[in-house]
């Protein structure tokens, strides 16, 4: 069962679309393993049409309508696509956030236990990557220059502050240190974003912190 | 910070009815659609940063056509047009500051908002009540507290740009929403993962 969620300011600032694009894909992504605050998120749109609702009606004018018509004899008709999803283990925002197949990802080995995967959002002051920690792996301590958002994808993690399984929402404060290790039974997968590339505190990794700043593109 | 508190008794119109007219192409439905809710929308891109007049007829038009264009996928078990309308619309602004902040992203706000098809459709009758709780206790709340939660939301700014307009700390900030939306009855996590 799920046990970490995000907060409601966060999910107040997804739902009234205060967010970087990164950040809305993690908590979607958790959202689409956590129908509690599925309907949480719900329930914050409806006081956001209770609000729109409440708001002036200026006059529109009669062209606007007609330039719609206009622009809709001219768009292709029919439905915009709806993905297929036959890979049933991902939820479909995390395929969009990959872009292509979980197999077709490149992936760069950080220690033998650590391999991430940097994913494109566009958002260039936030780093959004997957994290894949061998069964028993441990990450080397490491703490954040900014805060940083993890959700599990698969597998499970555990840190001196807790265990978390699938679909659990991890919120780090900018400063806290950490050091996760994978859980015995399988891999873990993570979807993970931050505000500043982590870094590693433990002198015996320091010499690889050059690797965890991804190459751009 | 004036509340349209004189509004006119909300026009019955069955608006679910007319999302499902216009997923069957009904022309007529549509300019219904329009007429009623291109005023809102324009309201909504103007009360967010200052969007030029150009621009909101821009929105108005972007969330019109995805009305007809995805109203098929509308599902009054799963929300009622307004919140449907609203999410839309919200979508609709996100990829238009972001274009407009020439913000590269090859993801559009929908992408990166789709949750899964929920196991547990909610009740029809749980979603009215639900939209009736919060419009009566919306017009209870204290003004500092819709003060910001408007601000979030029909303004489209985050917690720290209130803080910041605001002149107030962001914890500050953060336990008005909180307050509010816990009068307004939304249900949350049951949770002590809370950080300020
Ligand atoms: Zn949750």
């Amino acid at each position: 069962m799920i046990k970490h969620h995000p907060d409601v300011n966060l999910l107040v600032d997804y739902v009234s679309g205060n967010i970087s694009p990164a950040k809305a894909g993690c908590i979607s992504t958790h959202n689409s393993y956590c129908g509690i605050c599925r309907k949480t998120t719900f329930q914050l749109e409806t006081l956001g049409a209770e609000l729109l609702k409440d708001l002036e009606s200026p006059p529109v004018h009669n062209s606007t309508f007609d330039s719609v018509l206009a622009r809709l004899e001219n768009s292709p008709q029919g439905q915009s696509e709806s993905l297929n999803c036959k890979q049933e283990s991902f939820p479909l925002v995390l395929k969009k956030l990959m872009s292509k197949e979980f197999e077709d990802l490149e992936w760069r080995k950080v220690t033998s236990a650590l391999s991430v995967s940097r994913l494109h959002t566009g958002d260039l002051k936030h780093e959004c990557a997957l994290y894949q920690i061998a069964a028993g792996g441990k990450i080397p301590e490491h703490d954040h220059k900014g805060v940083e958002m993890t959700v599990v994808i698969s597998g499970g993690f555990s840190d001196r502050q807790g265990v978390y399984h699938k679909g659990d929402f991890i919120f780090r404060e900018k400063d806290q240190i950490h050091a996760p290790t994978a859980l015995e039974s399988e891999d873990c997968i993570c979807l993970a974003v931050s505000d500043a590339p982590l870094r590693f505190t433990d002198w015996r990794y320091r010499w690889m912190n050059p690797f965890l700043r991804f190459s751009a593109g | 910070m004036a509340v349209p508190d004189s509004k006119k008794t909300e026009d019955q119109k069955d608006w679910d009815a007319c999302l499902a007219s216009i997923a069957v192409s009904n022309s007529e439905a549509f300019a219904d659609f329009f007429n009623h809710f291109a005023p809102l929308i324009k309201s909504f891109a103007f009360s967010g940063s200052s969007m030029s007049a150009i621009h909101a007829d821009e929105l108005v038009q972007e969330v019109m056509i995805k009305v007809w264009q995805k109203a098929a996928a509308f599902d009054p078990k799963k929300a009622s047009a307004t919140t449907w309308l609203y999410a839309v619309a919200r979508n609709c602004r996100t990829d238009l500051y972001r274009k407009l902040r020439k913000f590269d992203t090859p993801l559009t706000a929908e992408d990166l908002m789709i949750e899964e098809e929920s196991q547990e459709a909610f009740d029809l009758l749980q979603i009215k009540r639900n939209a009736e709780t919060i419009r009566e206790k919306l017009q209870a709340l204290p003004n500092e507290q819709r003060q910001v939660i408007a601000k979030i939301y029909m303004e489209g700014k985050s917690h720290s740009e209130v803080s910041a307009e605001l002149d107030l700390p962001l914890g500050t900030v953060k336990s008005r929403v909180r307050l509010a939306i816990n009068k307004l009855g939304v249900q949350l996590a049951p949770t002590g993962d809370s950080h300020d």
